[in-house]
């Protein structure tokens, strides 16, 4: 996903693009470009957030201008790859959202017949098909290059020498903004909300042009008449879709994205020196740490390597004895303390391996290798989806490095456990939280960390003090606060624990502490001893453990709603930690 | 011009397809049948499109987000019938609007007839107006709407599609929308009837073979995925990408496939089969006439017949329907229909299972092989 918008009128273009740009981050945020026309070209294009950089886009001058703002497909994000992509001569700037699937055919074609190209996108062919169809009349030559296209686009197109913007779309979101002698174009109605309601969808297959004069549509060549709707939506209703918050929207689109992400690891993605080091050093912080927790629990019994796993802010200090390969896991690729964690692997001369969400961030060019997770922009500061695709990763990579592990074939269905898990109500459990002012998570083995994530998924938005304890820990100690008190959700599936955990959790019972029990589904000596039951799909264990995160998200998000606290935005916490 | 499309209800005489989503997401020929709705009125220029959401709204909102259809979500916190679900959308209202369900296949066409209407309601002839508001015209207006009507005096129903305007909220407070225009006829009220060109339900849920029967011809024949070279494809077919259709496998359209499926080899699947994504068919095995939602796993040697299988079902090898009409006694009603199996989602049988002529509840386990399950099994039952 990519956003986009273009101005026409008496403002500043730069000014109300790149605010317009700021709205539609939600869909991308990698890179952003503008292109404005005064009478001349003007582009300024950036790496990185435009929340962050946007001063020097704001200079460009004049009142007509198209921007972009990206989420890396073809192509890692770099100031060359970002929006706007101009023709030859650099009289054509072009912005893109979507995918054009024949792109590499139509460059190689173009190549041959002299054009030269400057990124590795798709949209560039766009730039360079326009610039062989013009002839002076620059919807025709619009018209004209968008039937070489195959896959989706919306497409923005302005040309030096033209005070007009061409719009096109085809199974790519466009919407035109019809205010008083000024016009917009955007991915969604977000950047015109403050400038105007009134607005025009275009259609699969619309053309329209925006100039000095007015607005024009033509679907397939002949023009036709669409008519202006009133839009009175703000710009946050927009962008969550109807869920009330990023959070819930992104905790529900967990199924896909641990699909996506655990079929987008193939053989091919991890070298063959990575397969069986003697040694793996995993460096992470919050919940990536925790899913580098999981993958030393699964790595060490199923590969039989050694895997430690380290907190990114005291590794850099503190650096243990380095033997095989280092591991990075970072969400947005920008973590400080993780980037110097991996530099000071570098200067070890371990090979080194990221996973990150983000194509392209600084991650990706300090470490020797990536493997990429398929969140999608995370905007929730709580990670949801993201800790969920690491898990992918992270599975996927134990499968490779075993390939006689079978776990491909256990995981390859935990989309449809975690949909199973969506569906529960879990208001009873939600009711045992929601007073409490301490918590505890327990878990043994592959569930200890996802005790711990839970309990920091809790405390972070819910502001509820909750702690994760490996459930063997509780008597070395904390057993001293437990009473009627103090809830504990007991993590407690079936396994080499499970009857441990029985056991534990009995004698929390015999404290008074209310418990929360999560097992697989029909178990009835569990249902027994707990106060709530929240049953997870009795599958494979890794699928049961995918499950019980996301359970725990749920549990931590409806306990914050409850409380009414700012689920998206917690107090004192930043989504990326760029500062030591 | 706006319209509402009332997407909150569950739809409990879909049961047990309804479970995970409202009726409105139930897939048909791939498609859920709220998409059907919003295209129609896409197509006609209406874009102010307003659906109320409730019952499992999260899954609706996902869907709805993740296609980036251009429509503003209303919630309607508690299901408190549909002229509440009407009044949530109230504030977005301007003057005129199409009123629409969510749950009930519409074509543009009908859209098209009615949307110019001040006043009018959609209706269409059925031969089973029992179930559905029974419309009485007299000169060209409606005279009355009566509700599912034990002894019904025509056989033009209602088809729950409405063009209205805003002075139709002062009837809608504690009332159902006929309720609510029945009282706005008695007021005065032109209503006219508006006949429909196209619209379908499904009552029950085998009456979705029907309806992907019926919708399947619509479907563009494209094809992606990997096809093998010695597998024969014939008629109108359309295949995902990511899907593989194994060597031997023959497939004579109308059959729409998802994505991401692994089919065959050696597989035959048969006319008016919707097959969702990330389905596995082992070898072997043969689908005709059936609707399979996504995530399923049909073992080998099975033959899978007018059977609606729901999400993330586990059949093992050798499991076959029967088809056969019986009596059958859901929530307190008998009724009698042929079909072969209605799988609720996740269900998981043993191998050698025949099911016949069943309605088999969601998360059902049918342990024992060599069974045969008839009649109607309730949610999480183990067949033993």
């Amino acid at each position: 996903m990519c956003g986009i918008v273009g101005y026409i009128g008496f403002r500043s273009a730069a000014d109300v693009i790149v605010e317009g740009l700021q709205k539609l981050e939600y869909r991308g945020y990698d890179s952003f470009g503008v292109a404005t026309s005064n009478p001349h070209l003007a582009v300024y294009k950036c790496e990185g957030k435009i929340s962050e950089k946007f001063e020097k886009a704001r200079e460009l001058h004049g009142s007509i201008g198209v921007g972009h703002t990206r989420w890396a497909t073809h192509g890692v994000p770099s100031d060359r790859n970002a929006h706007p992509h101009l023709d030859c001569t650099g009289r054509i700037a072009v912005v893109h959202n979507g995918i054009i699937e024949n792109y590499s055919a139509l460059t190689r074609e173009l190549k041959e017949r002299g054009h030269t190209f400057l990124s590795e996108t798709d949209t560039e062919v766009v730039a360079h098909l326009i610039e062989e169809a013009y002839d002076g009349d620059l919807r025709a030559a619009v018209a004209q290059a968008i039937t070489h296209l195959k896959g989706s686009y919306a497409l923005l197109v302005t040309a030096e020498g033209h005070e007009e913007i061409v719009a096109a779309r085809d199974s790519s979101p466009l919407v035109l903004g019809i205010g008083d002698q000024e016009l917009f174009a955007a991915s969604d109605v977000t950047p015109l909300i403050g400038y105007t309601e009134r607005v025009v969808y275009l259609d699969d297959g619309d053309l329209a042009t925006l100039d000095r004069e007015g607005w024009h549509v033509y679907h397939h060549g002949t023009p036709v008449k669409r008519a202006i709707e009133h839009v009175d939506w703000d710009v946050e209703t927009v962008r969550k879709g109807g869920f009330p918050h990023y959070m819930l929207k992104e905790i529900f689109e967990q199924p896909k994205v641990f699909y996506d992400t655990f079929h987008g690891i193939t053989p091919e993605s991890l070298p063959e020196r990575y397969r069986r080091p003697s040694e793996i050093t995993v460096v992470a912080c919050g919940s990536s740490y925790h899913a580098g927790l999981v993958f030393k629990y699964l790595c060490e019994s199923t590969c039989r390597i050694p895997v430690r796993a380290e907190l990114g802010s005291e590794f850099k200090y503190f650096t243990p004895p380095l033997k095989g390969i280092v591991m990075v896991i970072t969400q947005s690729g920008e973590t400080a303390d993780t980037l110097a964690a991996l530099k000071k692997a570098k200067a070890y001369n371990c090979p080194t391996l990221a996973i990150t969400n983000v194509l392209g961030s600084t991650v990706t060019r300090i470490a020797d290798h990536t493997l990429y997770m398929r969140a999608g922009p995370e905007i929730s500061v709580a990670a949801t989806k993201s800790f969920v695709a690491q898990l992918a990763v992270l599975m996927q990579l134990v499968n490779l490095m075993s390939p006689k592990s079978g776990l491909s074939g256990s995981l390859e269905r935990a989309n449809s456990a975690i949909d199973e898990v969506l569906l529960q109500d879990i208001g009873r459990a939600v009711e045992i939280c929601r007073p409490a002012e301490h918590l505890f998570y327990v878990g043994r083995g592959l569930f200890y960390p996802i005790a711990l994530e839970g309990a920091l998924k809790m405390k972070e938005i819910s502001y509820i003090h909750a702690e994760g304890y490996a459930a063997g820990e509780l008597k070395h100690g904390p057993f001293a606060l437990l009473s009627e008190e103090t809830p504990v959700v007991a993590l407690c599936s079936p396994g080499d624990t499970y009857s441990i955990m029985l056991s534990n959790i009995k004698e929390m019972k015999a404290r008074k502490a209310p418990i929360i029990g999560i097992g697989a589904r029909g178990d009835r000596e569990l249902i027994d001893i707990v106060d709530v039951f929240l049953p997870i799909p009795e599958s494979h264990e890794l699928v049961q453990l995918i499950a019980t995160s996301v359970l725990l998200q749920q549990l931590a998000y409806q306990t914050a709603v409850a409380l009414g606290r700012d689920v998206d935005q917690p107090r004192n916490l930043a989504k990326s930690v760029t500062v030591e | 011009m706006q319209a509402v499309i009332l997407a909150a209800g569950e739809g409990t005489r879909l049961r047990p397809l309804t479970r995970s989503r409202p009726k409105a997401l139930v897939p048909v020929a791939n498609t859920p049948i709220l998409k059907y709705v919003i295209d129609a009125l896409l197509a006609n220029g209406i874009r102010e499109i307003i659906v109320v959401v409730g019952y499992r709204k999260e899954h609706v909102i996902r869907y709805l987000t993740e296609s980036d259809l251009p429509v503003r979500v209303v919630v309607q916190e508690n299901q408190l019938g549909t002229g509440h679900a009407l009044r949530c959308a109230e504030p977005y209202l301007h003057d005129r609007f199409l009123l629409l369900a969510g749950d009930n296949y519409i074509d543009a066409a009908s859209i098209a007839r009615i949307k110019g209407e001040r006043n009018a309601v959609l209706v269409t002839d059925h031969p089973n107006p029992t179930n559905f508001g029974v419309v009485v015209a007299r000169d060209g207006l409606v005279r009355e709407i009566k509700e599912k009507p034990d002894t019904p005096t025509g056989f033009i129903v209602s088809t729950g599609v409405y063009a209205l305007d805003r002075s139709f909220f002062r009837y809608t407070v504690g009332q159902e929308i006929p309720d609510a225009l029945q009282a706005m006829i008695r007021d005065g009220g032109r209503v006219v009837p508006v006949q429909a060109v196209d619209w379908q339900d499904a009552v029950n849920p085998w009456d979705l073979l029907e309806m992907n029967t019926k919708l399947l011809p619509r479907i563009d024949a494209k094809r992606a995925g990997t096809i093998s070279r010695s597998s024969k494809l014939y008629g109108l077919i359309r295949i995902g990408k990511g899907t593989e259709i194994g060597p031997n496998t023959y497939i004579h359209g109308p059959v729409v496939i998802g994505e991401d499926c692994k089919i065959g080899p050696n597989c035959v699947i048969l006319p008016n089969t919707s097959i969702g994504s990330r389905v596995t068919i082992d070898p072997l095995s043969y689908v005709a006439h059936s609707l399979v939602m996504d995530d399923v796993v049909i073992g080998s040697h099975s033959r899978i017949i007018d059977a609606v299988v729901g999400e993330a079902c586990r059949l093992a090898d050798h499991t076959a329907t029967w088809t056969a009409g019986a009596v059958l006694e859901r929530e307190g009603r008998f009724q009698k229909a042929s079909f072969g199996a209605v799988l609720g989602d996740r269900v998981r049988s043993a191998p050698f299972t025949i099911l016949k002529n069943c309605i088999v509840g969601n998360d059902v386990t049918i342990e024992a092989g060599n069974t045969t399950v008839t009649g109607v099994i309730p949610d999480d039952a183990v067949v033993i």
